[in-house]
């Protein structure tokens, strides 16, 4: 990329960036109107999910307390584990960068009785320093298993890259080894006092319920103040292409398009499909081991991202063809014939992606604590080629970052 | 299941479960609607063995099919599945409830008397076939349990089936062989999701026909002994397995359930597994251990008197936990239309009427303290099925 083009590309992503951090704010204004309650009664669904999102992330931790929000989900939830056991119920607890997410899928019987138990775990139990003991070194043992893995490397990489060094958000969710491996229970009984409260928290339920009777069960337990979600700052993006050693055969390429609060979400999410179909291996691309593409949003926009792996010497050659699989689709609307393909397939993919129960809830929930509204799971009605087409042309150049060994020039 | 019940007790007739005699104008349907999301599941059985001498053939097909419906499921965005059970040739497939036409126009495909596939696609198949054969036998969770198979059922061959039934598979006449399988009355469908009766009946009513060919020349499968192979373990393993014939299904289930809750809480530093196996062939109740090397004797001891021991550990509570738990386990498997659709297939499969997996899902809650004891005895009176895998162990002199 030339200078030129490179100052006007950051000058253009400073200022959406700009316009990201008064969305974020905006956002969390919006939010404090909304509900945190959100049910979608699925009569012949067989089992009740529930999504229970805390809004404590990498944002509330001191920075030498990389992963207490994750820890801190684990430690108070354990000693309910067994009562869950008990009832046939699974919880499973994901740290995302501005929420830690706890799953909960039980039969309709049951579903009361462990959301119950999983609140008060939350918002009203002590912590058990046992339990902190014992998860933190579960976490430990679980990241030190981890740091061979490149595909944790690549996602550290492009973090800091997307966001910054300094940017909470360019620190991974979960925390590293050495960083849990520090945290102690009163650090762990004070994180939770002050960011796993009820109102940072919403709830969305999915399965046989009535909804009437859903929203009688939680309100009580949720309390009725309004959203409350941590500012962010703006992100700090690398302005030129990250390149890390690292030792591997291959070379991970990942390429990641920033968008704000008002995209059209859809769109994009289509466009992340049809864009990894135009990289991934196929006949003329036998060199692409591993292709991924993912849609990742937070308060502000999210990103868009499309990662590779493939030989190092390729690395280049591959990082044009990532920017040109979104790019393409934004120099010229599909055929309506085209585009009618397209849609019929990516319809049928979106859907079964949403075919868990638990699935359905956790995007409920993120959808709320993003502002949006009701139980619309999808967008996919109305998606029009014009609309693929503004969704790609509305993104600046990508973020990308190489990781893999490095190869002299001219070898 | 609850919600099975729930469905027919006050549905309309879009959730009826036709009944499944023998169709004079289609296949037994049998169609549950859960509007939740608007994807169907579909999900095609023939019921038919394998010709015998030709152990494998009905997987094999499905091999050679599997790329094409892959290919026409992918169009709209669905996922298929081809999976030879010990009762039926089973096609899945899931997707748009909007396409309910084309994806069981994609479940009728399987139905026709294969073309003669290219060498590539001859090879391909059969190379499956192969490499299924041997992860089989190469590591020890699936070698004791298919040891364990072949010792109670001898005549449930492997679904991959032999060395050298697959040599007569690649010299054999596929369109006789596929005749001697198929006919549309061995056929079943069952539909989860989005969708209506009348219209699945509507998609399903045009089958192929059968050729009408009879069973053929009779031909002898010889499966090789598993006593000959070793298996990877880093463990050892130990299997046993009883058949439980004649045995009321639901109080097997729950016996089996008790025994591993019983197994498992005396055997911390051990995998436990207990499972009931049903098919059209009977029913067992299979024990699956790994432990350490080191504990193997008192493992051996413990399983041994494993029935003794959950016996004495009968008591109303234990067996209502135990039946709460089986049916809270049915109940998150089948959380979304494929998985629902094979459940209630599977009984379909084993010959049952489509009202078999709402009764076998009440019936689990009825099950009393007697009726698991007179399970456990009733396995407690037979030699089980014995097989075991010795922990794999470094020789001094090859470590470092």
């Amino acid at each position: 990329m030339s200078g030129a083009r490179r100052t006007r590309s950051t000058v253009v992503r400073a200022l959406a960036l700009a316009a990201s951090l008064a969305a974020v704010l905006a956002t969390a204004g919006r939010a404090a109107a909304q509900d945190r309650v959100v049910v979608r009664p699925e009569p012949g669904t067989p089992v009740v999910a529930v999504e229970v999102l805390v809004a404590a992330g990498s944002a509330d931790e001191p920075a030498d307390q990389s992963g207490i929000a994750y820890l801190t989900a684990r430690a108070v939830t354990a000693p309910v584990a067994a009562l869950l056991d008990s009832l046939g119920v699974r919880l499973s607890v994901d740290a995302q960068k501005d929420a830690v997410s706890l799953t909960l899928t039980g039969a309709p019987d049951v579903w009361e009785e462990a959301t119950r138990a999983v609140l008060a775990a939350l918002f009203r139990d002590p912590v058990d320093s046992a339990a902190v003991t014992r998860q933190r070194r579960a976490i430990v043992r679980e990241l030190e298993a981890r740091e061979a893995s490149p595909a944790d490397a690549l996602a550290g990489e492009v973090e800091r890259a997307v966001f910054g060094a300094e940017h909470p958000w360019g620190r991974p969710a979960v925390g590293r080894a050495e960083t849990v491996a520090r945290l102690r229970a009163p650090q762990v009984d004070e994180f939770l006092r002050a960011n796993f409260t009820p109102d940072r928290s919403i709830v969305a339920v999915v399965g046989p319920v009535e909804r009437e009777e859903a929203f009688d069960f939680l309100r009580p337990l949720l309390g009725f103040d309004a959203l409350k979600v941590t500012s962010v700052d703006p992100p700090a993006p690398a302005e030129s292409p990250v390149r890390q050693n690292y030792n591997s055969i291959t070379t991970w390429v990942s390429a990641s398009w920033h968008f704000g609060d008002d995209a059209d979400v859809e769109a994009l999410r289509m466009l992340s499909r049809l864009a990894l179909q135009r990289v991934e291996f196929g006949p003329s691309r036998r060199s692409v081991y591993n292709a991924r593409g993912e849609l990742l949003r937070h308060a502000g926009g999210g990103e868009l991202r499309l990662h590779l792996v493939v030989p190092p010497r390729e690395a280049e050659q591959w990082a044009d063809a990532l920017r040109q699989a979104v790019a393409g689709y934004a120099d010229q609307a599909l055929s309506p014939q085209i585009f009618a393909e397209r849609l019929r397939r990516y319809r049928g993919e979106r859907l079964l992606e949403l075919d868990l129960p638990e699935a359905r809830a956790r995007e409920l929930a993120r959808a709320a604590l993003l502002g949006g509204a009701g139980e619309s799971l999808t967008g996919l009605d109305g998606l029009t080629p014009a609309r693929l087409r503004d969704a790609a042309g509305s993104l600046d150049a990508p973020i990308v970052v190489f990781l893999g060994p490095s190869v002299e020039e001219g070898t | 299941m609850l919600t099975l019940l729930f469905a027919l007790a006050v549905a309309g007739p879009d959730t009826a479960a036709a009944p499944r005699a023998p169709a004079q104008d289609g296949p037994a349907v049998v169609v549950h609607r859960q509007p939740a999301l608007p994807v169907a599941a579909l999900r095609l059985s023939l019921l038919a063995d394998d010709p015998a001498g030709y152990a494998g053939a009905g997987h094999f097909f499905q091999h050679l099919l599997l790329p094409s419906l892959e290919e026409q499921a992918g169009r709209v965005g669905a996922r298929v599945q081809a999976v030879r059970t010990s009762d039926a040739v089973v096609y899945s497939i899931v997707g748009p409830a909007e396409e309910l036409d084309y994806l069981a126009g994609v479940l009728r495909s399987a139905l026709r008397a294969p073309a003669s596939p290219s060498g590539t696609d001859l090879l391909s198949a059969l190379r499956h076939l192969a490499e299924e054969r041997a992860a089989e036998r190469e590591t020890a969770p699936t070698y004791v349990r298919a040891a364990l198979r072949a010792a109670l059922f001898p005549n449930d061959l492997p679904a991959a089936g032999t060395d050298e039934a697959a040599a007569r598979l690649e010299g054999a006449d596929l369109g006789a062989l596929w005749g001697r399988m198929y006919a549309p009355e061995r056929v079943s469908i069952v539909a989860i999701g989005d969708v209506r009766a009348d219209a699945v009946r509507r998609a399903f009513r045009a089958l192929p026909a059968g050729s009408g060919a009879g069973d053929g020349e009779a031909g002898i499968d010889t499966v090789p002994s598993l006593a000959a192979d070793t298996p990877q373990a880093t463990r050892a393993w130990i299997g046993r397995a009883y058949l439980a014939p004649d045995a009321e299904p639901a109080a097997v289930s729950v016996a089996a359930r008790l025994l591993r809750t019983n197994l498992r809480r005396r055997m911390t530093r051990s995998s436990v597994e207990v499972e009931h196996w049903w098919t059209h062939h009977g029913q067992a109740l299979a024990l699956v251990v790994a432990t350490p090397d080191s504990l193997l004797p008192a493992a051996r001891r413990t399983v041994s008197g494993a029935l003794e021991a959950a016996g004495s550990d009968v008591s109303a509570a234990s067996v209502a936990d135990a039946a709460r738990a089986v049916r809270r386990e049915m109940l998150f498997y089948s959380r979304t239309p494929e998985r629902m659709a094979e459940i209630v297939g599977g009984f379909a499969d084993r010959g049952d009427d489509a009202e078999a997996a709402q009764r076998y899902y009440a019936r689990l809650e009825e099950v009393t303290e007697d009726e698991v004891r007179a399970v456990l005895a009733l396995l407690a009176a037979q030699e089980p099925a014995a097989v075991e895998v010795p922990a794999q162990r470094i020789p001094r002199e090859g470590r470092r």
